[in-house]
């Protein structure tokens, strides 16, 4: 069944031309990017399942896991989800991006196969080690500080896991290498361009990634004596936050994606667009110096060029991107005649029961105001300190990683679902109240995080805080938010579950897809270009935006000055 | 239609962008500027900057360090009275050599920070209080000396945040500050 579920049918040429995008897709970028999501939801079960028991931890009245079973299962959910998951799914988008957009054949499909077999066995070694992980080994989390020592079957894992990305991430490049010998005056459309974009902050992150498991393995497996717990440090946030980045451009790549297919968007300026992500290019790979910011061994100076991506340049970008995805609906919609003159009858009238619009919108919105927002605080200097290793912080990245990308992600395979796999969904009505369930309650639980991290200062990586050996101390006083934290977390299980439910039943049980156009898209409408219709609704929403970017601004930095006096 | 799945035909860079797309622009621009220009405005014009010189060091010479600095220092009930303004903080599995420490409101300490095996964080909160905690990582290897004055008599405890092996969680200690 699983052989049958990634064939399809196609042209004597290999080809086929989808009803509803109108674009030429061939068999050799069709089935691994159908394997590629596949296995990325297998990840998502796993993760998501790890999360549970995580989430019911730190929800000390419930604590549910002795510490050595939590950190097995915190060390489970990270790889899972913020690897597996992300990255597997990031490979199919590179798929989609290249061959599909461009109407093109994958080059060295054998590649695609090679880099999934190696990813895959990598993945399972990973979970292995992490599974097995005994004294004097302690569990990697995601960030296998050393000089803790981790299994040595963890770090070479690592190490493939890598290397196989990079062999399956070939054949895009192959593929735009191709595109540009062929038009070499021709322009890459936006999509692509945002794959392109996005597969070279992959490569750099990799590479980084490379230089920093390989001489990590060697020290643990005793061939180098030492290894600087700062080099450490400096280098493994050149993948550990680089991949973030890459979820980052990825999801951005989907929203432009998706918005136009469910919403009709287009794109308000090409020039403004790709000028933003060229910004990424240059400058987000900065970020990760964010995780330095509270370190000894750096000067101020080199702290506050590399957080601020060298005067924020990529947070410059990610404003752009921010204007310029919901302009595209509002004007794109404004074209057509869809939703009147109003100032926001575009959005009014959008489809918000299509659970791929909604997930992107929801995505666009929760990423801006959770994750965007919390980044710019914490990536400030002195901010740092006071979130540093808080339950801020991964309220933070639940804030972008999760109803950020892994919602635009959902969205982006209900539509794999119904054009690639051909497939109707089942139980429709919890397909479209589903990204409403887990945005809402991953929003909860990411600031209830915010909140016990910031307020009350309970910090991350720790299941016992309410009463903690040895001290009559405690964090009691965030209880209350631990408890909205695991009953969310639970409520967002359960939403992520409701979507496996029905992408995998799908697959299984739905009926053969009847290809209707979205209405935004069979409409021509107007002749003029889109840049002459009206983006007042959005410029709104943008001031709005900022206005609360600034109030909270002001408010961390009046909290900071309240604090003792540290530092030169 | 300029669709995100099509190439733009013609000469797409002089295409014009809409005025209020150019006002955005205006204003992320600004403000890009001013949380550049204020972060590093407080480097030299605040008082609370995780900055600090920084030395190489081996584990054994800064445990050395300590205990040198713990024969040094007068012991009391509450715990250690520094001799001077150096302060000296050893991270250990799982434990904080040099806590509890006493010191005094108003006066500049310069606090040594600096581990004898793995990573640790020196999370210190204010007991009782909200919003009133900071985090500085601690590396084996690095002597970080972080100078510290407190406002407010209190107890201020510390916790390791840091995730450090198993123990992690049972890692506290205390600053005094009368």
């Amino acid at each position: 069944m699983a052989i049958g579920l990634l064939e399809g049918t196609y042209g004597p040429d290999g080809f086929r031309t989808c009803e509803v995008t109108g674009l030429k897709i061939h068999r050799s970028a069709e089935v691994p990017l159908k394997l590629f999501g596949l296995t990325a939801v297998v990840a998502l079960i796993l993760g998501g399942t790890a999360a549970l028991l995580v989430a019911l931890t730190r929800w000390e009245a419930v604590g549910l896991l002795r510490p050595t079973q939590f950190y097995k299962y915190l060390s489970l959910h990270a790889w899972n989800l913020l690897i597996f998951w992300m990255v597997f799914m990031e490979v199919g988008i590179l798929y989609v991006g290249g061959p599909i957009v461009l109407g093109r054949k994958l080059p060295g499909t054998r590649l695609a196969r090679i880099g999934w077999v190696v990813m895959v066995a990598s993945a399972v070694l990973i979970e292995y080690a992490i599974w097995t992980t005994a004294y004097p080994n302690q569990q990697p989390l995601l960030t296998s500080y050393a000089p803790m020592k981790s299994s040595a079957l963890f770090y070479l894992g690592v190490d493939t896991f890598i290397l196989g990305t990079v062999v399956a991430a070939l054949p895009f490049f192959a593929c735009i290498w191709q595109e540009k010998s062929e038009n070499p005056n021709g322009t890459l459309p936006l999509v692509t361009f945002g794959a392109f974009v996005t597969g070279i902050i992959a490569v750099e992150a990799l590479l980084g990634g490379l230089i920093t498991y390989v001489p990590t393995f060697l020290w643990r497996i005793g061939v180098v004596e030492h290894i600087d717990a700062a080099w450490y440090r400096q280098m493994y946030w050149i993948i550990g936050h680089g991949t973030q980045q890459i979820n980052l451009a990825a999801m951005i790549t989907s929203w432009y994606f998706m918005t136009h297919l469910t919403a009709g968007a287009e794109v308000v300026s090409e020039k403004v667009s790709r000028g933003a992500f060229i910004l990424y290019l240059f400058f987000i790979n900065m970020g990760a110096a964010h995780h330095l910011m509270a370190d000894p061994a750096l000067t101020a100076g080199w702290k506050m060029w590399n957080t601020s991506y060298a005067m924020y340049g990529a947070v410059l970008a990610s404003l752009i991107h921010a204007f310029a995805i919901p302009a595209g609906i509002e004007a794109g919609r404004r074209k057509r005649g869809l939703g009147g003159d109003s100032w926001f009858g575009w959005l009014r009238t959008a489809p918000w029961h299509d659970p791929g619009f909604s997930a992107t919108a929801l995505s666009i919105i929760l990423f801006g105001y959770l994750g965007g927002i919390t980044g710019v605080l914490m990536g400030q200097m002195q901010l740092n300190t006071m979130r540093h290793n808080t339950l801020a912080v991964p309220g933070h990245f639940h804030g972008t990683v999760a109803v950020g990308t892994t919602l635009a992600f959902m969205g982006l395979l209900y539509y794999v679902i119904r054009l690639f796999f051909r497939k109707e969904w089942i139980l429709d009505r919890l397909a479209r109240l589903q990204p409403y369930l887990y945005g809402a309650a991953m929003s909860i639980a990411s600031m209830a995080m915010m909140e016990a991290g910031i307020v009350y200062g309970v910090p991350r990586r720790d299941p016992v805080t309410t009463s903690i050996p040895g001290t009559s101390f405690s964090f009691s006083a965030a209880s209350p938010m631990l408890a909205i934290l695991g009953i969310a977390a639970a409520v967002a299980v359960l939403a992520g579950a409701i979507f496996v439910l029905v992408a995998v039943g799908s697959l299984l049980f739905g009926k053969e897809a009847r290809m209707r156009v979205p209405v935004p898209l069979s409409l021509t409408g107007s002749e003029r270009p889109v840049h002459d219709f009206s983006m007042r609704g959005t410029l709104a929403m943008g001031l709005f935006f900022m206005l609360v970017f600034v109030l909270f601004y002001a408010m961390d930095w009046m909290w900071l000055s309240r604090l003792w006096t540290f530092g030169t | 239609m300029s669709s995100p799945i099509r190439s733009p035909e013609g000469v797409w860079w002089n295409w014009r962008v809409n005025g209020l797309e150019r006002t955005w622009l205006a204003i992320a621009f600004v403000w890009c500027v001013i949380l550049f220009g204020w972060m590093v405005g407080w480097k030299d014009l605040g008082a609370q900057n995780p900055t600090g010189p920084t030395t190489r060091i081996s584990p054994g010479r800064y445990r050395a360090e300590v205990q040198a600095y713990e024969k040094e220092a007068r012991q009391t009930d509450d715990g250690i009275v520094p001799p001077g303004e150096d302060v000296y903080v050893g991270a250990q599995q799982w434990t904080w050599n040099g806590l509890p420490v006493v010191l005094e409101a108003g006066k500049q300490y310069r606090l040594h920070l600096s581990s004898y095996d793995v990573q640790h964080g020196f999370g210190l909160h204010r007991e009782a209080r909200m919003i009133e905690q900071f985090n500085l990582q601690v590396l084996p290897g690095y002597e970080w000396v972080v100078p510290i004055e407190f406002k407010h008599p209190g107890i201020y405890d510390v916790q390791c945040n840091e995730f450090c092996g198993v123990g992690h969680r049972t890692m506290h200690g205390q600053v005094i500050v009368k």
